[in-house]
């Protein structure tokens, strides 16, 4: 009952307040009568009787207000008036309003957009069960240097951890799949057996592998997502008949696994491991590795664990060198994933954090001006007994008000923004598909404008509050309030934000002298004209079935050089720019000291004499035309290199100089069958030019190129030099390719498009930063601007009884470009002084520039205070153009 | 803005304005002179404090306000005593009985 009866009267207060007033007025005077009525009878003359009542009252609307301020919602009450006067102040400045409204939204809402990024990107969970649990397994190597598993480490990990409920191994690539509604390139994982117990699922339909799926020589087996199954299947309930030719081989389908699941990355299929049996090699990184932990075993414990494993194989191996693992090291699979996104992402959201900054301190400066103005208004409510407290929270509810519709139009903004930013976004971000508005986003956005309202209101409250308000009625009437302390004030949050602006553009500099030092790099071959198309063939180990993948790829290559238009054809075993070349270790070696088998190789990988190190890619000849690959010396490969004449390489001219420094290598043989099998030693006949194959800003690997005639590969990117249109070579090579095998899908893409990709990021970043920092030059300029018009129209009368007295325009332009610069400066000098304490930060973004680079640093200087001393001079030129006699008949 | 300093202990006030309507309904001047009766002129309670009071204590449900005629046929506001008010009045008592038992109590320790 109570809280009916209270609910009724809140609702009553807020919603019939009319009532509640009329009612208490009547209640009041009526008892104002009837203590007169006392008095009277008391004996009291009529008017005295009416007087002394009135003093035993007290004043009838200090009783009314007492009762009000008792009232059930008196508070909210409060808040509402507060919130109409407070839009009532906003709509008095529409110009002003709009300004800082448009502030707040821009920052606030660039603000959500980054942070939605970060948090899709860094801070949102995956999703999979318990996922903080599931960490990734990496084996460290002598070097310092992580990389994956080979297949005995892994299987000790396995055996002999005491941390993981389970683990797994798992391989990752693009795999040709036909059988389904239409042949395509799927993403296809390999994985071992405890696959989807790390993940925490199990299959919605058919099974899980059984443990002998995975054993060498059985059935091919292969669960499929549910997208692909609805998708490429048809969803069928019963899936006997389901089969699926993946890579040359038929599989059958044994499990759909559930709706959204998908890892690695974007993988439809996952296959089982192992198929063909485990290679016995310590040093053949073959695999990733994921492992949940138990219950209870924290990160720190299973590190210590697969450490001590991995200290024993190396103590124990027979295999020691530079590749075989030296320790091992776990860490939260988030982290492995999104390990080198993280530093580029805080840099952005720091950046947009330094815009936050320059946009309030524009809203403040604003706000300040605004409160000077109202000095008479507070002065007067002051004066009629508003409590400090009372005025302190009027601020702040304008304050709030700003921020809320600023930011509300600010999150309006940022679903477009990220829109554009997930467009724009680098294809190698990883968890991009995760970005997006989402519920903690928003969270952030209200926190946000709600810390902004709460620092903004607290400022402006604090400054206009401070002291003894009610000598703004005195002052007031001067037209010369502002005083001289407010004025202050604006040229400290002038030189501040000066001082973030310098430190966001410094950054935005670097990054951008970096991306031009990159693209300024040579990358050692040609980028236009050239259309690729990957092509995979069934994989397949046995000597007829490689054969034939080279004879199928000559004849491709040569229907592929009768397109019109199409120049010159090769082909490589992976693109530059996508990651580069697999990399080993490989032989100085004679014919008469080859061994039968790759057992017999481990007693020479210990004369380190003997060893070199390079990165090993397939390619034919016109790969190098196509590209413009320089020949520094000998020869590429020729019709002579057929499968059955010396097996020769090409080596890059990195190698060359690594490995045979002041001779020629042209004529040694090398053993380097651990890359493919084929322990047939390769002659040394020619080298090329080093290409940046792992990206523009990364060095040139030494690398040795095979011939794809001598060597077969079953997956090969073509490229053709074309002068004809991309379309039309991309729809005629489709149908050749489909003419020769119909269940293969070829992707395509020109390499232009896969060089641009790989700056991607650098772009991004570039991009986005450069705009945060034209963005606060703008509101810095624009600050400058405002704080000294409003100087110089609050100096009006003073600047005139300077003129009055006989200083010259130039005296003027003089004293107020002179306040102007000692901000600017000291805006400037802080400034610098904090770049180069903050520039450290995005050094491992930077190439070719150091973090503090003289040049962009003056450059940025310059820049910005050419643009602060022309918001100067505006304002200064007014000042000269002070009529003494209007300013000072204007008192 | 209330400069005057309240003469009554927080609470007390509830407790003399529910105690003085067990008498019956009554307007707000009644209450005022009847608190002044019951406590001897010890409390002359303010409108300033009487009416704040009044209107909290009737959001609380304790009492309920009609207008009716005063003795002189004049309007007037009038409160009586609810159910909860009963309650309520009951409860304070005890509590008031325990405090003043306790302050003796402490005033008369050595």
């Amino acid at each position: 009952m109570p809280f009916f009866v209270k609910t009724r009267s809140l609702l009553r207060n807020l919603f019939l307040s009319r009532r509640v007033e009329v009612d208490l007025d009547h209640e009041v005077h009526s008892h104002l009568e009837l203590l007169t009525e006392e008095n009277v009878r008391a004996g009291m003359p009529p008017e005295e009787a009416q007087r002394a009542a009135r003093i035993e009252l007290g004043g009838i609307e200090q009783v009314k207000e007492q009762v009000r301020e008792e009232q059930l919602g008196s508070w909210l009450r409060s808040v509402i008036s507060d919130c109409r006067y407070g839009l009532r102040q906003l709509r008095k400045n529409p110009g002003a309003t709009a300004i800082m409204v448009f502030t707040l939204a821009l920052a606030i809402g660039a603000a959500t957009a980054i942070f939605s990024v970060v948090y899709g990107v860094l801070l949102r969970p995956l999703p999979y069960t318990d996922a903080n649990r599931i960490m990734a397994v990496f084996e460290v190597n002598s070097k310092g240097g992580w990389s994956h598993l080979a297949d005995p480490n892994f299987d000790d990990f396995r055996d002999q951890n005491r941390s993981f409920r389970a683990i797994t191994k798992y391989q990752y690539g693009v795999a040709s799949v036909s059988g389904a509604s239409q042949p395509s390139r799927t993403a296809a994982a390999s994985v071992s057996s405890d696959f989807l117990k790390v993940f925490g699922i199990q299959p919605i339909l058919g099974r899980d592998f059984s443990s002998s799926d995975a054993k060498k020589g059985a059935g091919p087996t292969v669960l499929i997502s549910y997208g692909y199954w609805k998708a490429q299947l048809g969803s069928p309930r019963d899936l006997a008949q389901a089969h699926l030719k993946i890579d040359g081989a038929v599989y059958s389908v044994i499990g759909v696994l559930p709706a959204g699941f998908h890892f690695p990355s974007d993988a439809n299929l996952w296959l089982p491991t192992d198929l063909g049996g485990e290679n016995p090699s310590r040093t053949a990184h073959n695999y990733y590795a994921v492992g949940r932990l138990r219950d209870g075993v924290t990160v720190e414990q299973a590190n210590q664990d697969i450490s001590a494993i991995a200290r024993r194989i190396h103590n124990t191996s027979s295999e020691q060198g530079d590749y075989l693992l030296k320790d091992g090291i776990v860490l939260p699979l988030q982290d492995s994933i999104t390990g080198t996104a993280r530093s580029p992402l805080l840099v952005l959201l720091g950046a947009v954090g330094f815009l936050l900054l320059v946009a309030c301190a524009n809203v403040a400066n604003l706000l300040l001006a605004q409160a000077s103005v109202r000095g008479r208004e507070l002065a007067v409510r002051s004066a009629l007994g508003a409590a400090r407290a009372r005025l302190v929270r009027q601020f702040l509810t304008e304050a709030f008000l700003l921020s809320i519709i600023g930011g509300g139009l600010g999150v309006l903004g940022a679903y477009w923004g990220v829109a554009g930013l997930v467009a724009l976004a680098p294809e190698n971000l990883p968890l991009l598909d995760s970005v997006s508005v989402s519920i903690p986003v928003l969270v952030f956005a209200f926190l946000l404008s709600t810390g902004v309202a709460a620092g903004l209101g607290a400022f402006t409250a604090a400054r206009a509050t401070s002291g003894d308000l009610r000598e703004g009625l005195g002052e007031g009437g001067r037209g010369q309030a502002g005083s001289q302390g407010s004025q202050r004030i604006g040229r400290v949050i002038v030189a501040a934000q000066m001082a973030i602006t310098l430190v966001l553009v410094v950054g935005a500099g670097l990054l951008g002298r970096s991306l031009m030092k990159v693209l300024e790099v040579n990358p050692g071959f040609r980028v236009d004209k050239i259309v690729t198309m990957d092509v995979a063939l069934p994989d397949a180990d046995d000597p007829k079935s490689k054969a034939h993948q080279a004879i199928f790829f000559s004849s491709l290559m040569d229907r592929l050089k009768q397109i019109p238009g199409v120049r010159k054809v090769g082909a490589i075993s992976n693109l530059p720019m996508e990651g580069g070349l697999p990399d080993g270790m490989f032989l100085l070696m004679t014919q008469n000291e080859v061994p039968k088998a790759m057992d017999g190789f481990v007693p020479l990988m210990q004369q380190k004499e003997r060893l070199g190190s390079a990165d090993f890619g397939v390619a034919t000849d016109g790969y190098f035309k196509v590209l413009g690959i320089q020949l520094i010396r000998g020869r590429i490969f020729d019709e002579h290199d057929g499968p059955n004449s010396p097996h020769v390489a090409v080596i890059s001219q990195s190698l060359a100089q690594d490995r045979w420094p002041g001779q020629d290598p042209i004529g040694h043989t090398i053993e380097f069958g651990n890359m493919d099998g084929d322990l047939r030693l390769l002659t040394i006949v020619g080298i090329v030019g080093d290409i940046h194959d792992y990206g523009l800003d990364a060095p040139p690997r030494p690398t040795v190129y095979v011939n794809l005639f001598q060597r077969p590969r079953s997956a090969m990117t073509l490229t053709m030099l074309s002068d004809a249109d991309t379309q039309s070579v991309t729809s005629t090579a489709r149908g050749i390719l489909q003419d020769l095998n119909p269940e293969i899908p070829p992707r395509f893409r020109t390499f232009s498009q896969v060089y641009s990709a790989s700056l991607g990021s650098r772009k991004f970043n570039v991009i986005l930063i450069g705009f945060f920092g034209i963005v606060a030059l703008l509101l810095a300029t624009a600050g400058v601007f405002g704080v000294m018009a409003y100087s110089v129209s609050r100096r009006t009368r003073e600047i005139g009884v300077r003129v009055a007295l006989g200083a010259g325009s130039a005296d003027v332009l003089r004293m107020v470009l002179g306040q102007g610069l000692r901000t600017i400066f000291i805006g400037v000098a802080i400034g610098i002084a904090g770049s180069l304490a903050l520039t450290r930060t995005v050094e491992s973004l930077l190439f070719g520039v150091t973090a503090t680079d003289p040049l962009t640093f003056a450059a940025v200087t310059l820049l910005l205070v050419s643009a602060a001393l022309l918001a100067c001079f505006i304002p200064a030129r007014r000042a000269t153009k002070v009529d003494p006699m209007i300013a000072l008949r204007y008192e | 803005m209330n400069s005057e300093p309240t003469t009554l202990l927080q609470g007390t006030l509830d407790l003399l304005i529910l105690k003085s309507l067990v008498a019956g309904e009554m307007h707000g001047l009644g209450i005022s002179r009847r608190i002044q009766q019951i406590t001897g002129g010890t409390f002359a309670v303010k409108p300033g404090s009487l009416f704040p009071a009044l209107h909290r204590m009737e959001e609380e449900g304790w009492i309920s306000s009609f207008w009716g005629d005063s003795e002189n046929n004049r309007r007037a506001k009038y409160y009586r005593l609810t159910k909860p008010g009963r309650k309520q009045l009951e409860a304070e008592t005890r509590r008031w009985g325990r405090i003043s038992w306790a302050i003796g109590q402490a005033l008369e320790a050595s």
